[in-house]
């Protein structure tokens, strides 16, 4: 089962001549995918550099990479539901779940908090994920929902205050304490996880079925593929790279609430999954590039400020930027009804 | 009629055998009534709970008085899926129609008092967001969902821009202020206020272009076209009237607030959606109507009010619309499940 024949297979099913036409459609695209991020993250740094030299000499980088992490890891499981063709409104609500649940857990059970709480997440996105693929739910509509409960529970078992990990907190130091190459740890983990995600895309059995979902379901459907639990696995990934974001979200600042550090992840995680590449009419997505993608989007506020733009236009500027991103890498050609 | 009857009864009669059987069989048909018989159901368990509170005109003036937000944003919110698209920029929208009406009207920051131009202002800030949210999906073909949500963070950085850095911005006590929760006729104007709304957005539905053309595009957007109807132009209107209904949502809750925030709207959009789905229209466009959702909006507040007046923990209340959205979306979905259906 090679992802060549994967590829074809879906595509050709409803419009089998459509052969010739494919590349001339497919070589921008594939220029966008490959070197794209990286070169609007290279173009947004230098501008930054040049505004602010002080950015390069003072450390800049860190503190990028630290903002960065958290960013990457939403945005890798947003991707994940992406390319199935969905998406998942709740994950941003996952990770400040799974920061509370892990301040609470930490102190009782120590080193088994985080292996809980990523237990428990999972668990949440592959529930999101069922209802969505054999309830036939519509998935920004469901995950609206969950993301009320979600918050709902979060402002419960945190009683609707700040949860501070107060035992057992040197287990998480190393993620931010440490670093490598002068950025730290956690952005590390980030980066191997998105490269861990593009082997499994590229390589595995799932990863290419995912792929044939986003592309074409209804071509993976009649090649005889479990197209449902495919979607299951992607908002089950979700659900766990939230969960991993959750236990930076604790290492960094030692304290969760339901309007503190991470509450404001949506729109940062689809931004730098859209400004990563990935499509989000699916099955295009490049781990890899989403790591760029985080980075322009952390960079997105230092940028704004350097060009002279208030801190308080923050969500503004993520609003434009994620609809700039959407509107100008969207492949048109083969949408007939935008919904 | 029969009193403007001129005896010769020819002109009367021709139109009267087709219309009533029509009408009747639209608006009287006892499967419709289920979302009313819940409603009614809703209403007679809390007042069993709580036999001395939930069943006071005190008590009922409070559910009107919540009810009233999500009455006028379900306006827009029904048309917009009708057409089969959503809206998730509710939010985003009130807070900055609310920061703008807050600081053109009298204030204790005192940077403005244009009066009644205020609320003009606030209005125009809605139409604009709609606009563009309007603008984007249908010239630049980006799905609804995601051209909203950025929208609602572009309002959001609005309200936020608008705020700045200074101290917030208190409406003086009485006059303005003091509108929403006074009462005529013994119920609150912020609910006449909602009542007009949902009459006008009624009336729009079943009579006019706009209205038509939105069940129809949402019926199906290729034979709409088909037929001639200017899909893109119709499906841009429905774009703005939702963001004048979420702008003149966020002016009311500015004022029940009686201050200027960006956060003024949190919450509203999954009770609207809720609503708009537990009121029985259909997710996927062409189905449902305005009336309905007034119904969903009403059990929704009901059921938030009796809960909290039960002594349910009133954290929950975001679950609580987030449960009762999930679990209508599923039972109006679940008939139309099959194997080969794709639902992204």
């Amino acid at each position: 089962m090679s992802k060549k024949a994967l590829l074809e297979q879906p595509a050709t099913v409803p419009a089998a001549a459509d052969g010739k036409a494919r590349p001339a459609r497919r070589a921008p695209q594939n220029l966008w995918f490959t070197v794209g991020p990286f070169a609007v993250f290279l173009a947004l740094f230098a501008l930054v550099a040049v505004l602010r030299p002080a950015f390069l000499t003072g450390g800049g980088m860190a503190i990028l990479a630290v903002q960065a992490a958290t960013i990457l890891l939403v945005a890798l499981g947003q991707a994940m539901v992406l390319h199935v063709g969905s998406i998942d409104l709740s994950n941003a609500a996952i990770v400040i779940f799974a920061a509370i649940v892990l301040a609470q857990t930490l102190g009782p059970i120590g080193p088994a908090a985080p292996v809980v709480t990523l237990a428990v997440v999972t668990l949440i996105g592959a529930v999101n994920g069922f209802l969505v693929a054999f309830g036939q739910i519509p998935s920004f509509a469901l995950t609206l929902g969950t993301l009320g409960i979600l918050q709902a529970a979060s402002l419960v078992i945190s009683n609707a205050t700040t949860v501070y990990a107060t035992a057992n907190g040197q287990l998480l130091a190393p993620l931010f304490g440490t670093a490598f190459a002068g950025l730290p740890l956690a952005f590390w983990v980030g980066v191997l996880m998105a490269v861990g995600l593009w082997a499994f895309l590229r390589f595995t059995r799932a990863g290419e079925g995912m792929t044939a979902v986003g592309l074409n379901e209804t071509g993976a459907l009649f090649s005889g593929l479990r197209t449902r639990w495919f979607k299951v696995m992607a908002f089950a990934l979700s659900g766990l790279l939230a969960g991993v974001a959750g236990i930076l979200v604790i290492a960094q600042a030692g304290a969760a609430s339901s309007f503190g550090l991470g509450s404001d992840l949506l729109l940062p995680g689809i931004a730098a999954a859209i400004v990563g590449g990935t499509a989000i009419t699916g099955g295009i997505t490049n781990p890899v590039n989403i790591v760029f993608g985080a980075l322009t989007v952390a960079l997105v506020p230092i940028g704004a400020a350097a060009v002279g733009v208030t801190p308080q236009a923050q969500s503004l500027v993520y609003g434009l930027v994620i609809i700039a991103a959407v509107a100008l890498t969207m492949g048109r050609g083969h949408t007939e009804v935008v919904k | 009629m029969t009193d403007k009857d001129t005896g010769t009864g020819l002109l009367e009669q021709a139109p009267a055998p087709s219309q009533p059987p029509l009408r009747a069989g639209r608006r009287f048909e006892f499967k419709n009534l289920g979302e009313v018989l819940a409603l009614v159901g809703l209403i007679a368990v809390f007042t069993a709970l709580n036999p001395a509170t939930f069943l006071t005109p005190e008590n009922l003036r409070t559910i009107l008085d919540h009810a009233s937000l999500p009455l006028i944003i379900g306006v827009g919110a029904t048309l917009v899926i009708l057409t089969g698209s959503i809206d998730l920029s509710v939010e985003g929208v009130m807070g900055a129609a609310g920061m703008t009406f807050v600081l053109m009207t009298a204030n204790s920051r005192g940077s403005a008092d244009l009066g009644p131009w205020a609320i003009v202002a606030a209005l125009a800030v809605g139409v604009g967001l709609g606009m563009l949210s309007g603008l984007v999906h249908t010239r630049l073909k980006v799905p609804s969902f995601i051209v909203t949500l950025g929208v609602w963070f572009v309002g959001l950085g609005i309200a936020t821009v608008l705020f700045g850095d200074q101290s917030i911005p208190f409406l003086p006590d009485g006059g303005i202020k003091a509108w929403p929760s006074t009462l005529t006729f013994g119920v609150p104007n912020a609910f006449l206020l909602a009542a007009a709304f949902v009459l006008a957005g009624m009336f729009v539905a079943r009579f006019t272009r706009l209205g038509r053309f939105a069940y129809a595009i949402g019926d199906s957007e290729e034979i709409s076209k088909g037929n001639g109807i200017p899909v893109l132009r119709y499906k841009l209107y429905v774009f703005v009237v939702a963001g004048f209904c979420s702008a003149a949502a966020g002016v009311l809750a500015a004022l029940e607030l009686g201050a200027g925030s960006a956060t003024v709207g949190v919450g509203t959009l999954f009770l609207t959606i809720a609503a708009v789905v537990i009121g029985g229209t259909s997710l996927g466009g062409g189905k449902g109507g305005i009336l309905r959702t007034a119904v969903g909006v009403l059990m929704l507040t009901a059921l938030n009010n009796g809960l909290i007046l039960s002594g349910v923990s009133p954290n929950i209340q975001s679950a609580v619309s987030g449960t009762v959205l999930i679990a209508a979306v599923l039972v109006a979905t679940w008939p139309h499940r099959s194997r080969l259906r794709i639902v992204k």
